[in-house]
């Protein structure tokens, strides 16, 4: 396994500290809508994004992929600011947290629609192949989207057309209240997808050794046009939701992979400090970054005038 | 070199052979359009109306891709595939199918240029049959073109010739968002000069098909065919009709509308979608707020009743607006 545990600690770290402080922001009203959180993915989000070529990969990922858009690159205050609703985020406020977006860093799209992102993560697939670039098309997702036919459907176009693509699959046990176990017919999502003729491998964020090796495999296996899932067992520590308290997964404790990756770096001989230094320092990040975004002007008037002239065909 | 005559059909397949032999980028995607894959022995249809034919021969199997009976799969591939540096024209077989993978274009290719702001380009051409008249019944014979055009983000392209077609087809694939090509299916067949250059035709800009100074006649795909035949007929009885086929729904030239219904005093609006809500009130909304003051009688509108597409044929063909039916809605205005 080839990732650097100790950047990869650092970023899981910023991610959570990201997410916290877009919770007080939540409290605070300076969020439209409802936000869903990336608390409990941060390592997951981060172990695949190392694991990925950012100059030939591309990424789509569910509502939920504040993390996951952090990981693979995008601007940390154009994220922050998208989120919030102001001109310099991401799509300058059209957007918003559910359908972040940044092509610059190799992320094609997150998604209000379950499951809508995994054919497009088809079609960069079918890109990279089609002009041999060597690289793969990851769709993450969720257990609730395992069950919509545009993923299912996805799954076996890719292995009829034998395409560069991995089914990322987040495992948190939850779809908003829906348990995967009460949703889904069978009890094996690998299981399904192997009978799709996918590669297929599971591992828990928590163990990050097996996690690492799992993802490098899928990986592989789909630049060599053999389509793979991976199914990882993820938290969803905040709810579907911030302010959704019912059914948070509740993991902040023994099975939070954040914790589960500090005590691996600690037994694999990293300095106590060296760990408690990366997450203040990804405490004071993640908090410049937000402070930044709410110093941009509220997207108004101006921006809707740009959407316009785009679907006039002028932008 | 000197127009030709060609089908709708055939000026399609020209128009696709020279867009893929000018750019490597440029791929097909669809049911069918090979024909015989996993058949041992099975000749290439090139697709269920002849329109992709040859194509796979030219261009490799690479380029023109058969797929499983997964509109959703492979449309939100073909969208994925544009927004990553290809340029998929992507079959939908009947337009009816539409609703299997509507998501796909609804919240993924109509939304994608907007919720990236304008960074990411999306040139998709989404090519699919409308329209009734031979028996295929209620799921292969709709004409959804207003349906889709009330989607923002969307081009919708209804030609009714076959340069017309040819060329919005070349020009959908210079676009840099998401074109639908609405191919009526009883015009395949038609034969119309064309230029073999297949010259680009832009969008948003109407054909007057006949001039005329009495009454102004809006439409497209076959309804622009029946109304030129009445334009004809009515010109016997010395009424002469203004036709004009707008080729886009949307964006919709509402200049060249309104500057022919100042002229005419009269609209008439046939069309083969939806009786309510569709393209017809569309055309009529706009035209009542830019030129009531020229109207000298209430606009109207001529199309199907608001059922299903009925299969047996006494009954489709009443249901279908004919040149018959323009002749005596024209008289009928002629008269208020």
């Amino acid at each position: 396994m080839s990732l650097n545990l100790l950047k990869l600690f650092e970023k899981a770290c910023f991610i959570r500290a990201f997410e916290l402080e877009i919770a007080r922001q939540c409290d605070a009203g300076e969020v439209p809508g409802l936000a869903h959180l990336s608390t409990g993915t941060e390592v997951a989000d981060a172990a695949l994004a190392a694991t990925l070529d950012p100059t030939i990969d591309k990424v789509t990922g569910s509502h939920r992929s504040h993390g996951l858009t952090l990981a693979v690159g995008a601007g940390h205050v154009k994220v922050a600011s998208e989120i919030l609703g102001r001109v310099g985020g991401l799509s300058g406020g059209m957007a918003g947290t559910q359908h972040l977006i940044a092509p610059e860093a190799g992320f094609l799209t997150s998604n209000g629609i379950v499951g809508a992102q995994v054919p497009l993560a088809a079609g960069a697939a079918l890109t990279a192949k089609t002009m041999k670039t060597g690289g793969v098309g990851v769709a993450v997702f969720g257990d609730g989207a395992a069950n919509q036919g545009a993923v299912l459907e996805t799954m076996n176009l890719a292995v009829a057309l034998a395409l560069p693509m991995v089914f990322a699959l987040y495992n948190n046990g939850v779809a908003q209240t829906t348990g995967a176990a009460f949703a889904s017919g069978s009890d094996s999502f690998t299981e399904r997808a192997a009978s799709f003729g996918l590669e297929v491998f599971a591992a828990d964020s928590c163990d990050i050794d097996r996690f690492g090796d799992a993802l490098e495999q899928a990986a592989a296996s789909a630049r060599a046009f053999k389509p793979a899932l991976i199914e990882v067992s993820v938290g969803r520590n905040d709810g579907h939701y911030y302010g959704e308290l019912q059914t948070s997964t509740d993991n902040k404790n023994e099975g939070d992979a954040i914790r589960a990756l500090k005590a691996k770096l600690l037994e694999d001989g990293v300095d106590q400090l060296a760990c408690e230094q990366a997450q203040s320092e990804a405490k004071n990040r993640a908090h410049a970054a937000v402070v930044a975004a709410l110093t941009e002007p509220r997207a108004g008037r101006a921006q809707l005038q740009h959407w316009v002239s785009i679907a006039e065909g002028r932008a | 070199m000197s127009s030709g005559k060609m089908t709708m059909a055939a000026a399609l397949n020209q128009a696709l052979h020279h867009a893929m032999a000018a750019d490597d980028k440029v791929i097909c995607i669809g049911e069918d359009i090979v024909g015989g894959a996993g058949i041992e022995g099975a000749p290439p249809g090139g697709g269920v109306f002849g329109v992709t034919q040859g194509l796979a021969e030219t261009y490799g199997l690479s380029r023109i891709i058969d797929t499983p009976i997964s509109e959703t799969a492979f449309v939100g591939m073909a969208v994925g595939s544009a927004m990553t540096g290809l340029k998929p024209v992507v079959e939908i077989m009947f337009n009816d199918f539409i609703g299997v993978c509507f998501d796909q274009i609804l919240n993924q290719a109509a939304k994608a240029r907007f919720l990236s702001n304008g960074r990411m380009n999306l040139p998709l051409v989404i090519r699919t049959t409308m329209g009734a008249g031979d028996g295929s019944g209620a799921m292969h014979s709709a004409s959804l073109h207003g349906l889709l055009a009330s989607v923002a983000g969307l081009t919708v392209a209804c030609p009714s010739t076959p340069a017309d077609a040819a060329g919005m087809l070349k020009t959908a694939l210079k676009s840099n968002g998401t074109t639908v090509m609405m191919e009526h299916k009883q015009l395949y067949g038609t034969l119309g000069d064309v230029d073999p250059l297949l010259p680009e035709v832009p969008f948003g800009k109407a054909r007057t098909v006949v001039e005329g100074s009495d009454i102004t006649v809006v439409a497209v795909a076959a309804m622009a065919v029946e109304a030129e035949l009445a334009a004809g007929l009515l010109a016997q009885s010395s009424i002469s009709a203004e036709v004009i086929d707008p080729r886009t729904v949307k964006p919709l030239d509402v200049a060249s509308i309104v500057a022919s219904v100042r002229k005419t005093g009269r609209l008439l609006v046939v069309d083969e979608g939806a009786a309510f809500a569709g393209f017809a009130d569309a055309v009529i909304s706009v035209v009542t707020e830019q030129a009531f003051g020229s109207l000298a009688t209430a606009p109207r509108k001529l199309c199907p009743p608001d059922t299903p597409v009925p299969y047996a044929p006494g009954a489709e063909s009443i249901w279908l607006p004919t040149s018959a039916d323009i002749v005596k809605a024209v008289q009928d205005m002629m008269e208020v």
